[in-house]
């Protein structure tokens, strides 16, 4: 199977003026809010990101769509090399990447109605005749699940689901080969979730997409990614097919991760650990301030080790089993 | 019932006035409540779970919110019945609510220790002459330590912003449990939170209302979140309480078809499994409800019955209620 989009030792930076941030590199005055991050996206596949809160996982999404620029790595889109400062890199990216961002208020313009909303994707690619937009515009809105009477309504006057299909339509009213979504559905209801993730499943056959899915949320993650990373301060722990990630974690943050994920069950009541809840290192393993199974070697960064069967892991201890925390 | 109801809400209707007109948020609804349990008022945006919470807390502005109908009992009160004045005293020791976001709920100009005093200054100044700030400090930092907060002593010292959203969290339920209410309102607490770390306050919060005996009530619109810490549940739609009963008999064996399509609708399987069995539409307009079962249109068991009356609440053998027609006995 071939890989649609290639990503290698990618590196965004962020300009930090003041302040103490705990990734603070000193003297530089840079932060590295994405660091040395490789994955790659199968052609018809999902590519699942989940990761906490300030992780970076819309970083990388931003820069996918060419939104932002990366101080180092390479992206490779079908076998493309992108340089972020060409022009027409640029703009090859965009005609073939799509996005959905992950607020759908903030993410559509309160003035236009939705027909206009969609229509300016539609100018922007200049790969349409303007008799054409009209025509396309309603193709889409049927495809993405919408009503064509929505199409005169201000984005205020739709719900939530309505909202994030919208953005869809947008990002698919010229014809893309990857779509990246971005948190879409974590601000709609359980009801409303289920019905944009049955047609965002559908889309991907019909129109054989690919997709880069983030989310915080596992079970979500779990239903729609054939592979998965899992991203920590700006770096990937572990990268891998879901259903390897998911029953057999190998990094300890996994481990915690996946043993924390809420099902439909009552709780086995857990000892409380007085762990800080988050931090990270600048030298060392991102994870180690808080890893339970820290030890001396945790002070050097650890590489990606291969575990075997597509499963790579950012951890010394890759090939031991790791017990979760705060079971004793 | 032996034991006496800490909280009794009994055919609770309530109005929002607007412009365009009345809106009925609530509809008739009943609720009891005893001391030390942890109860799920569980529902999908526009339910009505919230504008419960804060009617029961009394914190809705009137206008627009009027209640039409019903009464809220706590410890043997009608809260309604009360003055402004008379209100403000069953807070703070009575009734505590921990608000949605944290990060709005918290004024941003005032470091974490000054939010959290003057929870304490309102009620033990009241109660005690010389009461000192070396008093106050205790209190406070018993509390966070109470929420095993790590360093309370640092946190307080800082502003909401630079706080993470976890210990954020914790210091808004500080300020709403450092007066050791008996009845806890928690208004979608974990929202926002990573999944550890949400597991993390749940557990805290599960320990303290085993420790204080603090009733809780949960509202969130996180079923899971409801199944893991929740005696009992209310299952919300709008407006109306659907379904009432034991979490663990709900989980089992929903009844209500809204409450089956609501635990169906949570994807479980991996990337191979069939799509969601979601409801159709979305939650009805409450300015538009249609006539009858409020989810009739929604329904895949609708009968004409469903669309001409709704359904009273129907009780079950194994005590629940169920706000639907297929639960009628023959």
């Amino acid at each position: 199977m071939t890989n649609i989009l290639e990503v290698k030792n990618l590196t965004v930076s962020f300009v930090v003026r003041a302040g103490n941030l705990l990734l603070f590199e000193r003297g530089s005055g840079m932060m590295n809010v994405v660091n040395d991050v490789s994955f790659s996206v199968r052609e018809g596949e999902t590519f699942g990101l989940a990761g906490e809160t300030g992780s970076g996982k819309s970083i990388i999404a931003w820069v996918l769509v060419g939104l932002f620029k990366p101080r180092a790595g390479s992206v490779k889109f079908l076998g493309r090399e992108i340089n972020f400062r060409k022009k027409a890199d640029l703009t090859y990216l965009r005609r073939n990447v799509g996005i959905v961002f992950q607020d759908p208020v903030g993410s559509l313009n309160p003035r236009l109605r939705v027909r206009e909303v969609i229509r300016e994707a539609l100018i922007a690619s200049r790969l349409f005749n303007q008799r054409d937009h009209d025509f396309r515009i309603e193709e889409t809105v049927d495809l993405v699940g919408l009503r064509r009477s929505s199409l005169d309504a201000y984005p205020r006057e739709l719900s939530g689901g309505e909202k994030q299909r919208v953005s869809l339509a947008r990002a698919l009213v010229v014809p893309k080969k990857l779509l990246v979504l971005d948190e879409p559905t974590s601000s709609l209801d359980v009801s409303v979730q289920a019905q944009v993730l049955n047609t965002l499943k559908e889309l991907k056959s019909k129109l054989n997409l690919s997709y880069f899915f983030i989310t915080h949320d596992i079970n979500v993650m779990k239903y729609m990614s054939d592979s998965l990373g899992i991203l920590y301060y700006g770096k990937l722990l572990e990268v891998g097919r879901t259903y390897d990630v998911v029953t057999t974690p190998k990094h300890p943050f996994t481990v915690r991760l996946m043993s924390n994920v809420p099902g439909l069950k009552r709780a086995q009541p857990q000892q409380e650990d007085r762990l800080g809840e988050q931090g990270s290192s600048a030298t060392g393993c991102v994870y180690c301030k808080v890893c339970p199974h820290v030890f001396e070697k945790c002070d050097v960064s650890p590489p990606m080790f291969d575990s075997g069967s597509d499963q790579f892991v950012a951890c010394y201890l890759h090939d031991k089993h790791v017990e979760p925390i705060a079971s004793s | 019932m032996e034991d006496r109801d800490l909280l009794r809400v009994d055919g609770l209707t309530l109005d929002y006035a607007s412009v365009d007109g009345r809106v009925r948020v609530l509809e008739n609804i009943s609720l009891r409540m005893k001391k030390g349990e942890i109860l799920g008022v569980v529902g999908e945006s526009g339910s009505g779970k919230t504008t419960l919470g804060l009617s029961i807390i009394g914190l809705l502005d009137s206008p627009p919110a009027e209640i039409i109908n019903g009464s809220i009992l706590f410890e043997e009160r009608d809260l309604l019945k009360l003055t402004v004045t008379e209100l403000s005293q069953f807070r703070g020791p009575g009734i505590g609510m921990v608000f949605q976001e944290s990060l709005a709920a918290l004024n941003p100009v005032y470091r974490t220790d000054a939010q959290i005093r003057e929870s304490i200054k309102v009620f033990e100044k009241a109660k005690r002459e010389n009461f000192s700030t070396a008093d106050e400090d205790k209190m406070m930092i018993d509390t966070l330590n109470d929420l095993r907060l790590d360093r309370p002593e640092w946190v307080v010292k800082k502003y909401p912003h630079e706080l993470s959203g976890g210990m954020r969290q914790r210091v808004s339920i500080a300020m709403a449990i450092v007066e050791k209410p008996k009845l806890l309102i928690l208004d979608e607490v974990t929202t926002g939170l990573d999944v550890y770390v949400q597991n993390r306050i749940l557990n805290i919060l599960k320990d303290l209302n085993r420790r204080t005996g603090t009733a809780m009530m949960f509202i969130t619109h996180d079923l899971m979140v409801a199944s893991q810490i929740c005696d009992r549940m209310y299952v919300m739609y709008a407006g109306r309480v659907m379904e009432e009963g034991n979490t663990e008999r709900i989980l089992n064996h929903p009844l209500h078809p809204y409450t089956q399509k609501l635990f169906a609708a949570i994807p479980q399987g991996f990337v191979d499994s069939p799509p969601l069995p979601a409801p159709t539409g979305e939650a009805p307009d409450l300015k538009k409800l249609p006539t009858g079962c409020k989810f009739h249109p929604r329904c895949p068991y609708v009968m004409q019955k469903c669309k001409d009356t709704e359904p009273p609440a129907f009780r079950t053998d194994d005590e629940r209620h169920v706000l639907c027609w297929l639960l009628e006995k023959q």
